[in-house]
């Protein structure tokens, strides 16, 4: 019989093919992302054992625990609450918690921010889902939705008191499926204009207003107003503002405004022309509202026409620290929330090398709508324990050492003045009109900028695509652009609700 | 019958114990029991979830909602095909293999062209150096890239500016961001380099003696007996170059926070299903990717095998 000398050349070719593929794949020295089988695998292990992310001892997961109580588990870390400095508030609450009762006793599992949403994804698909998550914002909750358990009917049951909070704020996290109560309020972080001092008095500007209602220079604290200021302030390498006819846009050293820390979501800038999602009242549609339309084509002009709003590698240059402009000192005015405070001063020992001040949002037809971030704690829907697991979020809400340990802007106005007397401790120099940031409590967006659409996180990442891209290119024709954006959100609106009807 | 014709008594020949083996196939066996944990390890930690992996892409497996699980069939396989962001990420792989492979190459090959010079002082500090930034975490070597080609303050603009040239948007620019991530990409050539000076230094010296008493120059000889010769050398690095091409993924997750951008011009295939399957949860049509990607891979590796049947010289015969 005569064999055929290229059966076993090609067979040893190919098996040479495939140990070069599996020996690539698994160690090359190329850059590789983690597997899905991993991750599967990973799943299997979950239910098992700890995570190997963890930065605390593994949780007790069967009861009673050591004061005798219903054992429920904390999950820390898809917000704040992550960092090690803020761990030992953390264990103290819940040593200070289990020690003060006998029913319930909680048990904290803290992961690192960068890992937490996965390490939760895990543990709910591999049947080990904690009972509370917290502190977690809107996006965090999105996430999670249909995990999340309603309170309301615990709300009544307990008898909380909710008659405390702003009603806009009580009503804030009604934000589950079918208007389910998924959070109860704690942090919220109102925005507002942050501005620099030391630019203003260089440009001999006077400071925007404080107060709702304030005229600035004569004319309404409005979109035009800020827009004309910010050229004002916005200066080139020759010390040309941006209002002259010799100003070189070339080579910008200072900018009017910005919004910073807005995700590069277009739809999230726009906020301040008013409140508005891409997603219809019909829950399926995708739209592109005035607002949005107006508020992107503001911007877009801001960058590319007026140049006071800095481009994308404007914002990622050493001029404006590397993607933190207003703390580069380089930005005159900066649309953000009351968390930014923690972030101004450069890393210590630095110190910022500016004074500033805050002001109200700007309005626009009158009506002034100031971006809100909201933090909370939520239980999941698969606890057992819902009611142990209530008592102690109740406990979190009002505890002042985690608003504190956060820097959490306190939702529960009795708890406010601690905070203010923290934050001002930071800034010596900066005297801090906190009526500013409660006034704006006044005036958050509803529907919030980070509400929930259907498949929330790619729909965000559309978003952040035509946010980079009026930020990177000029020229732009928004009016296409958003056209694009709208066929392209419908789709994803289409896949997901054909498979969660 | 005479004495002699008595039969010679008969040593028996010792009877093989039941469980005495063959040398051979003791050594075998011994071969076995020291291969067994990395094969235990194989099957379990490779094998099992590359199957895993197939099964996954037949479902529609999402982390939050695992207790959903339905079997699709073929379902992701076929959404593949008309999803734009699939050929979005396809396109721009392909775009980006077209640029780093070649120059992947050829720099590897000059430098080691270069540092394997005999007249070269110092060999041995230059290749340390020309190796070095592979030592460097890829996260942090980006970011320092980052910083050097920012187009307002970065060194290499301010480099071509002195020539009063106005440089180019490199990270912010669809156009610019290959040439870029290019750049980058020089810092990883050292591997390359030191494999192909050991196949430089297998290329037999008296060839060079012969040609150059044949009048044959540099080129001649780098083009007649070096390339020639070191054709398995560069089959290798041309094969691995294009599977870890495929894999590019830290480098763009960091320089846009796994986002594609420019434009979704660093959208690439496995940042792509890095996204499905963690970011959108997706794990079945993740897996679904991870397969594409394979079939690719595999397809592209074959095509060069067939094409090194007529191009690649073995001394010892053919593969």
């Amino acid at each position: 019989m005569i064999r055929s000398r290229s059966g076993p050349r090609s067979l040893l070719v190919l098996t040479g093919v495939v140990a070069i593929l599996a020996t690539a794949c698994g160690s090359s020295t190329a850059s590789t992302a983690p597997s899905v089988a991993a991750s599967a695998s990973a799943a299997a292990v979950a239910s098992a054992a700890p995570s190997v992310v963890a930065i605390t001892p593994a949780p007790i997961a069967a009861g009673p625990g050591p004061n005798g109580g219903v054992v429920v588990r904390w999950f820390i870390g898809l917000g704040s609450g992550g960092k090690p400095e803020q761990i030992a508030a953390e264990q103290k609450f819940a040593a200070d918690f289990n020690a003060s009762q006998k029913a319930v006793y909680l048990s904290p599992e803290i992961y690192d921010n960068t890992v937490a949403a996965q390490t939760l994804q895990i543990e709910i698909a591999a049947g080990n889902p904690p009972d509370i998550i917290g502190p977690v914002g809107v996006e965090g909750l999105n996430i999670f939705r249909d995990n999340l358990l309603d309170l309301a009917p615990l709300v009544k049951s307990q008898n909380f008191d909710m008659t405390k909070y702003d009603p806009a704020l009580a009503k804030f996290f009604d934000m589950g499926k079918n208007g389910a109560t998924i959070g109860l309020p704690f942090g919220a972080y109102p925005s507002f204009i942050y501005y620099n001092k030391k630019l203003f008095d260089e440009a001999g500007l006077p400071y925007p207003p404080t107060k709702v209602g304030d005229l600035y220079q004569g004319k309404p604290w409005d979109m035009d107003a800020v827009r004309a200021l910010a050229m004002k302030l916005t200066v080139d390498k020759k010390g040309n503002d941006a209002t002259s006819a010799s100003f070189d846009p070339a080579n910008v050293t200072q900018w009017g405004f910005d919004m910073q820390w807005a995700d590069n979501r277009p739809d999230t800038e726009a906020t301040l022309f008013g409140a508005s999602s891409v997603l219809a009242a019909d829950g399926k549609t995708a739209q592109i509202t005035d607002q949005f339309r107006t508020g992107l084509k503001w911007f877009n002009a801001g960058v590319w026409t007026d140049h006071f709003i800095p481009t994308a590698a404007q914002i990622n240059s050493d001029l404006l620290a590397k993607g933190n402009p207003f703390q580069s000192g380089n930005l005159a005015m900066d649309e953000s929330h009351t968390w930014y405070m923690c972030c101004i001063n450069p890393a210590a020992p630095a110190k910022a090398s500016f004074n500033w001040g805050v002001a109200i949002a700007p309005s626009y037809n009158g009506t002034i709508t100031a971006k809100l971030h909201d933090d909370t704690f939520s239980i999941l829907n698969t606890t057992k324990n819902p009611n142990e697991a209530f008592t102690a979020v109740a406990k979190m809400v009002e505890s002042p050492e985690l608003l504190a340990d956060y820097g959490a802007f306190p939702a529960d106005p009795a708890l406010q003045q601690a905070y203010f007397d923290t934050v001002q401790k930071q800034y010596p120099g900066s005297k801090i009109d906190w009526t500013v940031p409660q006034a704006m409590l006044s005036h958050i967006d509803i529907p919030n900028n980070q509400a929930w659409v259907p498949d929330y996180a790619k729909t965000k990442s559309a978003l952040q695509a035509l946010g980079n891209k009026y930020r990177t290119t000029s020229g732009l024709d928004i009016d296409t652009e958003l056209a694009t954006l709208k066929t392209t959100l419908q789709g994803i609106f289409d896949q997901y609700l054909a498979t969660h009807p | 019958m005479t004495e002699s014709s008595q039969a010679l008594p008969v040593t028996p020949r010792p009877r093989r114990s039941r469980w005495k083996l063959r040398p051979s196939t003791r050594e075998a066996l011994w071969g076995y029991v020291f291969i067994g944990p990395w094969l235990i390890g194989l099957i379990l930690f490779t094998a099992g979830p590359i199957i895993a992996s197939l099964v996954m892409s037949l479902t529609d497996f999402d982390l939050l909602h695992a207790d959903q699980t339905r079997f699709i069939g073929l379902d992701n396989y076929i959404r593949l095909t008309t999803d734009p962001l699939v050929a979005t990420a396809l396109i721009s792989t392909f775009k980006f293999a077209l640029i780093i492979i070649p120059v992947t190459m050829l720099a590897s090959l000059g430098f080691a062209l270069l540092l394997n010079h005999p007249k070269l002082p110092a060999k041995g500090p230059l290749r340390t150096l020309v190796y070095m930034p592979i030592m460097i975490p890829l996260v942090a070597s980006t970011l320092v890239w980052t910083g050097f080609l920012n187009t307002e303050t970065g060194w290499l603009n301010k480099i071509i500016q002195s020539f009063g040239i106005s440089g180019p948007d490199w990270i912010n620019s669809d156009l610019w961001i290959y040439p870029a991530l290019t750049l980058m990409g020089l810092w990883g050539i050292g591997n390359f380099m030191i494999i192909n000076i050991a196949g430089l230094q297998s290329v037999p010296t008296e060839l060079y003696e012969a040609a150059r008493i044949d009048g044959a120059g540099w080129w001649t000889s780098l083009r007649r007996i070096t390339i020639p010769l070191m054709s398995p050398v560069l089959l290798y690095d041309l094969v691995i170059t294009l599977i870890a091409t495929f894999q590019y993924f830290t480098q763009a997750y960091t320089l846009t926070n796994g986002k594609g951008d420019p434009n979704n011009a660093t959208l690439f295939i496995n940042l792509e299903l890095f996204r499905e399957a963690f970011v959108f949860s997706r794990m079945g049509y993740g897996a679904a990717i991870a397969w594409l990607l394979f079939a690719i891979v595999l397809l592209l590796t074959l095509a060069l095998f067939l094409f090194a049947r007529k191009r690649v010289y073995y001394a010892g015969g053919n593969l």
